[in-house]
């Protein structure tokens, strides 16, 4: 069988790709649509006191000028993703004269025309009443508001950072970030018979069809999302942007179909960003390297609008077998757009500060940074005593320093030396990401003609659902890969889960095992009975036929199955809730602990007299439990260290505090690595089932590969230069010594 | 971007007629003047496209005077084996530019005149006297990291972002320009403006002219050359500092010093004083460091760039040292 679980099938999505055949959401054609323009204010907090939109009205081509004034519409019922709705900000543009970030959206002019559109958004006259912002969580207005909730205490890491022999305190930042992905943003809407229509990249069809069922005031069945490829989502796509509303409340008052692409710069403030952070980390430790102490205090930065956390210290909490536990959270809330998911949006951030004072403590201690974090390894959760459902860190660990030959490390800062002078740094960290799943519908169609259908609206943002979805079935039924077709992105389909928060194969991927299962039980039913070998049924008494003879034979030539899988953990309702479009994930501290685990080794050479640093290369052993394909897994893992590199050196939204508002707005201004900048990448998945996680046995892939991977190059960079560096991007200034 | 109206002449004739109305804009690779209309930072009535205008993109290195036409292609020189090996200052200043991609379209000339990636120029909304004249300059008291440090003023403190600009500055560098009633032929020093009350001009290029070419007087000097670029990133990125030097050596000895700046300063900028030192010392890195810090001497840095100081010391002398084992 070619097309099974752990083989390295190829994209089934990637000549449709190559070809340009694939469709993204702003490619679908709509008959008579009309297009979009955006203006956006140029203060970032007051009001508007004057729009003066007579002359964009009357410039050709114009059809209709949103803005405050006009729109006179609402959210309804429905709300912000984190508030229990579906939308990226509980604040609708345009619903008011207030100005609450820059970049904000203004008016909306709809053309016949792109050009129209924008000629016209041009003639737009405003007066603002500008008052004071702050954008920046730095700013000395700010207040830092604690999250009591969030507090983890396990005895009293205070009295142990006090008395122990070896301690850390030091405090690290991360700024703000943007997704950038390549596909811009995109909205195309289109009324018919009272039926909407909506094109748009997303991570989550199901929650974009019920929050404009929900505004819109119609049944979700009436509501049509259709996305079958997205260009790059990181988070971004995962909710409704502001705009879509607005493009559909457009095109309903119209009676015509209205398509929006939304500029680049625009991108940074018509959606979300990774909020910046600051990370207070103290640690003790005894002379032999037995921690004694873990404290960990974020802060994170909210937006004014909206409350937002991301809670990164309930999973560093977890990290090192240490009797003494203290962590807190707090928000600082700020003149921006709201924040959201990001890849690994608590982790990649908040294991940078942890997992480099890990490594400081190794330094203080004068022991090996690997040894350290294996001597500290908890047999059980340190913070709650669950058992692991898995946890093979250690071997990750031992295998990637077999893999990167971190036994040729010297300990002393600038001590490694490449032939062309070069200073060399070694430098490791630990990777961790919570493995949580939630509700997913699957439907199997298996015909007589041997092809195997698989639908559900999951979505592959380039991670390889498309691939292994149909794996899963293919493993079940065993049908060769070449007659296997999979369906993603529609709402329409059944009810498959969020790309959001690593759960869609464990999700989804369980709905289509247990429907496949369906399926096969069907098929052996209507055989009268045996078993499914290789596509064979073979009977009891020995004798084979192919399963296709056994379905030309059923009344319809095929056998359609539809259906579900949740976690235990969810109950029923919650389950409906879930496959209606709701968020309904299961924690990953459950009956277990659940978690992917990675080590993450990186090796950088730093100029001696520029003090520039390339990494060289970079090594991640993960235990993501079952991988249903190594190729597509390898893929989104070494994707996500590539960021993580890009993250550690290069990616910052530079927020101009003076103006409060992003500076850098473009792809020349905002850096991510290019080829130049990423040298060898090496990835391995341990082998290993966690079937206590799912009847698959799978944990999360598409974010762990980013978390470790800033700390393990700040580490190396420390290694190379002496020089420890507590903040991202690592740029050159901060090596200039 | 706003509506305009697109010629293609078929003679250079015709188009420096066309490029004479008033509210017209040359066109040649399009790679920075397209970028800038999309973005209404220009906004032509009339695009005269001359892209495919014959006799302008020869590129001629075996005379006294070397030529560049002003249609030739980065990607060309970056590519000429005798470039390479003659100048490779001026090949790598190329090579060193923006991506293959842009290489292959952009000419050599509109090069030149590439406008700064200021993102208060660039954003549309920010105070900027280069943008809106008189609105005043946001990244004085901005995000100023990429912001320059010679030949700026009080209303802006914009970057010259060309690389090939500033290698050509090292040498004896020309401007050939055309308009329907004349040519005329500028150095390079004096193409480009320094900054003083109008940042919105460049250039001395008037409405009507164009680049046809650039030349460069032959130099023994230019096998002993090199450009040295530091980003924040590998690839298709602005230099936070380059510097161009061009040695002749005597043995250990300086003979001769050619070094201009890039990143650091709001046209390509010779620097006097960093070739003052450099010529009759005895090349060390040592040595290249004090150019370097003569270099900067008279740098004003702003609120987040002092750092480029520090960084250009540094590469004039990583320059320094790699031009003179080339010499």
């Amino acid at each position: 069988m070619d097309g099974g679980i752990g083989l390295p099938v190829t994209r089934r999505d990637a000549p449709g790709k190559v070809s340009g055949d694939a469709q993204y959401a702003a490619d679908f054609p709509h008959a008579g649509c009309a297009y979009a323009a955006l203006t956006t204010s140029s203060i970032a907090r007051g009001r508007i006191v004057r729009i003066d939109t007579a002359q964009a009205e009357r410039a050709a081509g114009v059809q209709m000028v949103l803005t405050h004034r006009s729109l006179n519409e609402g959210l309804g019922e429905e709300t912000f993703a984190m508030k229990g709705g579906h939308m990226q900000s509980s604040f609708l543009p345009l619903t008011s004269d207030e100005v609450h970030y820059a970049g904000q959206i203004v008016s909306l002019v709809i053309a016949d025309t792109q050009e129209q559109a924008e000629a016209a958004s041009r003639l737009i006259a405003i007066d603002y009443d500008a008052q004071p912002a702050s954008a920046s969580m730095d700013d000395g207005d700010r207040v830092e508001k604690p999250l009591e909730s969030k507090s983890i205490d396990v005895g009293n890491a205070n009295a142990a950072l006090a008395i122990s022999p070896v301690t850390i305190d030091a405090t690290y930042v991360t700024p703000a970030q943007h997704h950038n992905p390549i596909e811009l943003y995109a909205t195309s809407a289109e009324w018919r018979e009272g039926r909407l229509l909506v094109h748009v990249p997303s991570q989550w069809v199901m929650g974009t069809r019920m929050g404009l069922a929900t505004i819109f005031g119609i049944p979700a069945e009436d509501v049509h999302v259709e996305c079958p490829y997205v260009g790059g989502g990181f988070g971004g796509k995962a909710t409704i942007l502001p705009h879509t509303v607005l493009i559909a409340m457009a095109a309903r008052r119209l009676g015509r179909a209205v398509k929006l692409v939304v500029p680049r710069e625009a991108m940074f403030t018509v959606g979300s960003f990774r909020p910046a952070t600051r990370s207070r980390v103290r640690l003790a430790a005894e002379r032999d390297g037995t921690i004694t102490a873990v404290s960990h205090e974020q802060a994170g930065q909210s937006a004014t609008i909206d409350h937002v956390s991301f809670a990164v210290t309930e999973v560093t909490a977890r990290m090192y077998a240490s009797p003494n536990i203290r962590v807190r959270e707090s928000t600082v809330a700020t003149d921006v757009n709201t924040p959201g998911f990001q890849r690994a949006p608590a982790e990649a951030p908040g294991f940078f500060g942890f997992e480099c004072a890990v490594d400081e403590l190794a330094v203080a201690l004068g022991m090996d940074p690997v040894a350290l974090r294996t001597k500290n390894e908890p047999a059980r959760d340190p913070v709650g005593n669950l058992a692991w459902s898995s946890r093979k860190l250690t071997e990750c660990f031992a295998r990637g320093a077999e893999l990167f030959g971190w036994s040729r490390r010297t300990p002393e800062p600038g001590s490694m030396v490449a032939e062309d002078g070069a200073l060399i740094g070694y430098g490791c960290a630990t990777a961790c990401y919570p493995s949580a799943s939630g509700p997913s519908a699957a439907r199997i169609r298996y015909s007589a003609d041997g092809v195997c259908i698989v639908s559900l609206s999951a979505h592959d943002l380039g991670t390889g659902a498309y691939t292994v979805m149909g794996q899963i079935a293919a493993e079940v039924l065993g049908v060769p890969n070449h007659l296997v077709r999979v369906q993603l992105g529609d709402s329409t389909l059944p009810s498959g889960i969020i790309a959001g928060g690593s759960v869609t194969t464990s999700s989804s991927g369980s709905a289509v095992h247990v429907t496949a299962l369906a399926v096969r039980d069907a098929l052996l039913r209507a055989a009268g009975g045996g078993e499914l070998v290789d596509g064979f049924v073979v009977s009891p008494d020995g004798s084979r036929r192919p399963a296709t003879e056994v379905l030309a034979e059923c009344t319809s030539g095929f056998i359609e199955e539809t259906g579900v899988w949740k976690p235990d953990s969810i109950s029923d309702k919650q389950m409906q809730n879930g496959l209606a479009g709701g968020m309904a994930f299961s924690s990953a501290l459950g009956k277990y602990a659940t978690y992917s685990f990675g080590a993450q080794f990186a090796e950088v050479r730093v100029d001696p007299l520029l003090r520039t640093v390339r990494v060289h290369r970079m090594v991640g052993v993960f235990d993501c439990g079952r991988i249903i394909n190594p190729r597509t897994a390898r893929s989104n893992l070494a994707g996500g260290m590539i960021w993580g590199a890009s993250f550690a050196l290069l990616e910052e939204t530079q927020i101009d505090r003076k103006r409060a508002r992003f500076a850098n707005t473009d792809l020349a201004g905002y850096h991510f690595s290019t080829n130049a900048d990423i040298g060898e990448v090496v990835v391995e998945m341990l082998d290993g089932s966690d079937t206590l996680a799912n009847p698959i046995g799978t944990k999360g892939v598409g974010e762990i590969g980013i978390v470790g991977m800033p700390a393990a190059i700040a580490n190396a960079v420390y290694h190379a230069t002496g020089v420890r560096v507590r903040k991202t991007p690592i740029q050159v200034e901060d090596l200039l010594v | 971007m706003q509506p305009f109206t697109y010629v293609r002449p078929d003679t250079l004739e015709q188009a420096l007629h066309e490029a004479a109305e008033p509210g017209a804009s040359v066109l040649a690779g399009g790679t920075t003047m397209v970028d800038l209309m999309r973005g209404d930072l220009a906004a032509p009535r009339r695009v005269v496209d001359i892209g495919h205008l014959p006799g302008l993109s020869e590129i001629d290195l075996s005379g006294p005077v070397l030529r560049f036409g002003a249609l030739a292609r980065m990607a060309d020189a970056a590519e000429d084996a005798a470039l390479k090996r003659d100048y490779p200052a001026l090949a790598e200043s190329l090579q060193l530019a923006a991506s293959q991609q842009l290489r292959n379209a952009a000419t050599l000339g509109g090069n030149l005149l590439q406008r700064t990636r200021c993102p208060y120029f660039r954003n549309g909304v920010s105070a900027c006297n280069k943008r809106v004249p008189g609105s005043g300059c946001s990244a004085l008291d901005g995000e100023d990291r990429e912001m320059a440090l010679f030949g700026i003023s009080d209303a802006c403190v914009a970057n010259y972002p060309g690389d090939w600009g500033t290698a050509l500055a090292a040498f004896d560098t020309a401007v050939e320009i055309r308009s329907a009633a004349a040519s005329r032929t500028v150095p390079l020093a004096n193409f480009h403006v320094a900054y003083g009350d109008d940042p919105a001009r460049e250039t001395v290029l008037e409405q009507g002219e164009i680049v046809t070419a650039i030349t460069v007087r032959a130099t023994p000097a230019g096998r002993g050359s090199t450009y040295a670029k530091v980003r924040d990133r590998q690839s298709y990125a602005y230099a936070l500092v380059s510097a161009a030097v061009a040695l002749e050596m005597d043995g250990d000895t300086v003979a001769s010093a050619r070094v201009s700046l890039g990143g650091v300063a709001s046209k390509p900028w010779r620097s006097a004083e960093a070739e003052a030192v450099l010529t009759g010392a005895t090349l060390t890195e040592a040595a290249g460091l004090r150019a370097g810090e003569a270099a900067f001497a008279g740098a004003r840095p702003g609120r987040h760039n002092a750092f480029k100081v520090e960084l250009g010391r540094r590469v004039v002398a990583r320059a320094a040292l790699t031009a003179s084992r080339r010499a």
